[in-house]
């Protein structure tokens, strides 16, 4: 017989199936231990760690500021870290500077890499203030000794680090997909769960109203925000009616989702049982209804966020969407909206890298989520 | 290979099967080497509780186990002399549904839906033998008609959602015999259907078998159709096999303690006597609850009234279990919820206590629910996944404000679990760490913390196995005594009304065929429906 407390008038000498009373696993240790075998899952939840301990410490990671630019260095391309110079052998970290050259007759300008110009990279250097939780911190993560700039991913047309605005760039396009999302998912959860629940007339409109926002064509609404919004609007402003707008679109798939499970949970035996007991409406729901939905909502937020970061980055990337000077990945795209700036400064579609990076991240975890949370697997 | 010796040895012989399932708490081992033979013409039964490993052991003869399972390298299944576990793949195929088949226990998703039942059939008979399509059309209606599906000829082109569970069931087993199988596995073949139907489908798999001559081995955990149906009989639990014998000496003379406790553990005793004088605690008098369906196209809307309980009358005085019986569909207990206002009915007046409470509104009907309590059918899905077993139990104290502190109610929580024999240490716990059995005493635990007068028991026992079936009725019966409550007890099997009932009544499709006091209604039953019910239940032999 196993271990484990059993009820004294059950154990008939370990008679029956019921003596067996061993402690299991619980759902969400199942759930865990699942994910953890999956390491396709796993590195996806490396991947999203990664990207939000970038975004919430992006003044410690990028080592300038998003705005800081140096007018003598525009379009320079991407400097290699180097570790082992001709004639001195293997050392600490190094970059060269460029030296820069015009061609008398195309104008072009072209950058050398000048060794006379080696600057050594240094851990934990002090540069420009940055804050974080209203502290002050001027603490980077790595920079030159000789205070001269490093670009890891070369410089804008303005001179501005492209490595500092990718990792500041992360902030908004997280803050956004997040945002976006939660305002989605509780919105989409309200409804659905109110309208699965009570049914009836007011099931009825709900319904319909879904209807009509899943009917709406997105792409011309995006396109009329920019022209209804005051030219010289605020950029938070803007921001945030993005994100209404990306919400308005995206609330009603879920809430369609979660009313038919509601209404299929709905009938159970255990809400019965609750409603046998005198439970109230209000306590159904949020006791024994919203919980048993919860699988669903956390898998669907996880295939949600990717989505509105891609959103996002099209849509500002075609320049309807953030404004600057607030950065995200979709606005350093918008500066090389055509070939010639393509063509001349390449390393500035780095945001792409990252905008890659954090959907497959994104969606690596939100697929073996799905998987772990899965009843019926049992592998 | 040795073929000269086939008729000496069994037809099929299992030497020391094994699996193992590995799943993410660990490996289970779910069968541990087991051997058994079954000779031609035999019926072997294998007989256990749920997660015995009875079916299981059958998948293995077949090789159709979940993709987690692993088989033991020692086993061995000969099969007219050959080891299937050392077949490739395309061989095996071709010994599944023509040499050894199988019927399963659901008859409602063993069939696919949008597919016709002949050509579901004649699927079997075209993929392993070479007929025209014709030929195998005449071949599935003599098939349908061999296994007694009515009209064969109208059926083969019905899908299955238009036949019954019986007939689905039927179906199933023409398929299984479409080829002239040597071995055919019957896993709960009547399990999932209504007592009187599987006493018909017992007898036609009787019929079937001394007609063609197959072996069979019947996976079961109802010792009757054991004894109905099967000549020798392999126990098992906890995936072994603890003693095989001849169905006869096993019954007569059972050497395992295991199976000396499932042969007594047919629930058994009366009801205590029911006082003359004892007053009345609910009384519904036409009452009658009809279900709309709609159905039609957009345009052409229309909807039929499904009248589930018909101008039904019933009392329960204090003390007294009243047991409403019949098959699936019948209405009894849409009969119960509608009594307990779970349900909203049509028509007819309900009085609790002397007071009228069919016309109350949600809010009007919540502080009578302490005294109207439920126990539902099934214990997996009448418990919260997502609730600790304190939580469960507390929900109605908290509501109803029952028991000030947390202290108080903490203490009255261990009390009820002591009361269904459960240790209060489980407190703690998540309803998926217990068994079937363990979750409906969680269930019923529910019920009387509440001190109800009256509990609706809506099929209480079905979901279980026998040997907790009887434990389950006894622990009823005792809590009744000492409460004072009064039940209404809805069920299908006599046996168990047998045990518990004062009065019974037994409906069909809505309407009440007989009633009376149990004894007299179940010893002289008036009608030939109430005498179907009977011998199903009770005279098995006679069936």
């Amino acid at each position: 017989m196993t271990a484990g407390p059993q009820p004294p008038e059950l154990s008939h000498g370990g008679m029956n199936a019921e003596a067996r009373a061993a402690h299991s696993l619980t759902y969400w240790q199942l759930v865990r231990r699942r994910f953890a075998r999956n390491s396709y899952a796993m590195s996806g939840l490396a991947g999203c760690i990664l990207v939000i301990l970038t975004a919430v410490f992006a003044g410690f990671i990028a080592p300038y500021a998003p705005q800081t630019s140096d007018r003598s260095l525009l379009y320079t391309p991407p400097q290699w870290v180097k570790f082992h110079e001709p004639g001195e052998g293997f050392q600490r970290p190094f970059v060269y500077g460029f030296s820069e050259s015009m061609d008398p007759n195309t104008f072009e300008i072209t950058f050398e890499p000048d060794p006379e110009m080696k600057s050594v990279i240094r851990f934990f250097v002090q540069g420009s203030e940055w804050t974080f939780l209203g502290m002050t911190f001027e603490t980077h993560l790595f920079g030159t000794d000789s205070g001269a700039r490093v670009h890891l991913l070369g410089t804008d047309n303005l001179g501005r680090d492209v490595f500092s605005r990718v990792i500041w760039g992360t902030r908004i396009s997280l803050l956004m997909g997040f945002l976006v999302m939660a305002a989605a998912l509780l919105i989409g959860t309200v409804v659905g769960v109110t309208a699965g629940f009570f049914g009836g007339l007011y099931d009825l409109v709900i319904q319909r109203v879904v209807e009509f926002f899943k009917a709406f064509p997105d792409l011309p609404l995006y396109l009329a925000l920019t022209a209804l919004l005051p030219r010289r609007a605020d950029p938070i402003m803007v921001f945030i009616m993005f994100a209404c707008i990306l919400v308005l679109l995206r609330w009603a798939d879920l809430s369609r989702e979660i009313r038919g499970k509601v209404i299929s949970m709905r009938s159970l035996e255990y809400v019965r049982a609750a409603e046998a007991v005198g439970a109230s409406n209000g306590r159904i729901l949020f006791r024994h209804i919203v919980p048993n939905t919860s699988s669903h909502l956390i898998v669907w937020a996880t295939f949600q966020l990717p989505e509105v970061i891609l959103l996002e980055s099209f849509l500002s990337f075609l320049g309807v969407g953030i404004q600057q000077p607030m950065i995200s990945w979709g606005v350093m795209l918008n500066q090389i909206l055509d070939f010639q700036s393509f063509s001349a400064a390449p390393w500035m579609m780095s945001p792409v890298g990252m905008i890659i990076l954090s959907v497959l991240a994104f969606n690596a975890f939100g697929d073996g989520l799905r998987d772990a949370m899965d009843p019926y697997s049992n592998a | 290979m040795r073929e000269g010796n086939t008729s000496k040895a069994p037809l099929l012989d299992v030497r020391d099967v094994s699996v193992d399932f590995r799943t993410v708490g660990g490996t289970v081992r779910a069968v541990r080497g087991n051997s058994f033979s079954v000779g031609k013409g035999e019926t072997l039964a294998l007989v256990g509780e749920s997660g015995s490993g009875k079916s299981v052991t059958a998948r293995a003869i077949m090789r159709m186990l979940a993709e987690n399972a692993e088989v033991g390298g020692g086993t061995k299944v000969l099969f007219r002399g050959r080891d299937l576990m050392e077949l490739p793949e395309t061989e095996m195929q071709r010994i599944r549904g023509d040499r050894i088949t199988m019927i399963f226990q659901e008859p409602l998703t063993s069939l696919n839906p949008i597919y016709r039942v002949g050509d579901q059939v004649a699927e079997i008979i075209l993929s392993h033998r070479k007929v025209s399509k014709a030929g195998a059309k005449r071949e599935v209606i003599r098939l349908l008609k061999e296994v007694r599906v009515p009209e064969p000829e109208a059926r083969f082109s019905q899908y299955p959602h238009q036949l019954s569970g019986g007939q689905r069931q039927r179906v199933m087993i023409a398929m299984a015999l479409a080829n002239e199988p040597d071995l055919l596995i019957a896993d709960e073949p009547t399990t999932a259907l209504d007592v009187t139907i599987q006493a018909e489908i017992l007898k036609l798999l009787k019929d079937l078998q001394s007609r063609h001559g197959m072996a069979i081995i019947l996976i079961t955990h109802d010792l009757g159709v054991v004894r109905m149906t099967s000549d020798r009989v392999c126990v098992m639990r906890y995936g072994e096999i603890l003693e095989d014998g001849t169905t006869a000496d096993v019954f007569s003379n059972p050497q395992h303690p295991y199976t000396k406790h499932l042969l007594e553990s047919e629930p058994s005793g009366v009801p205590d006597p029911l006082p003359e004088d004892t007053s009345e605690v609910i009384r519904g008098t036409s009452m009658r609850t009809v279900f709309r369906i709609k159905h039609g196209s957009f345009l052409n809307r229309r909807s039929m009234d499904l009248v589930a309980v018909n101008d039904i009358s019933l009392k329960v005085r204090a003390g007294e279990t009243l047991g409403i019986v019949g098959e699936s569909g019948s209405g009894k207990s849409t009969l119960g919820m509608s009594l307990i206002r779970l349900q909203q009915p049509t028509a007819g007046a309900i009085e609790f206590r002397g007071n009228r409470i069919e016309g109350l509104s949600k809010r009007q009907m919540r502080p009578l629910r302490t005294d109207l309590q439920v126990v539902f059918q099934d214990p997996f899905s009448s418990l919260n996944p997502r609730m600790i077993v304190r939580q469960i139990l507390g929900e109605g104290l908290v509501v109803n404000n029952i028991g000030g502190s947390g202290r108080e109610r903490e203490r009255m929580i261990r009390d009820a679990l002591v009361e269904v024999q459960m240790d209060p240490e489980v407190m703690d716990r998540f309803p998926n760490e217990f068994s079937g059995g363990q979750r409906q005493r969680i269930a019923i635990a529910r019920a009387i913390i509440l001190r109800p007068r009256f509990i609706l028991l809506d099929e209480p026992t079905s979901a279980l196995d026998l040997s907790i079936q009887a434990q389950i009725i006894d622990l009823l019966r005792e809590l009744r005594r000492r409460h004072d409550l009064s039940y209404l007890f809805i069920s299908h099997d006599l046996k168990v009304v047998k045990a518990l009932c004062h009065n019974v009544i037994v409906m069909q499709h809505g309407n009440v065929v007989e009633q009376g006091p149990t004894g007299k209604v179940l010893q002289n039953p008036e009608t030939e429906y109430t005498r179907r019910l009977v011998d199903a239940a009770l005279n098995p032999d006679m069936a």
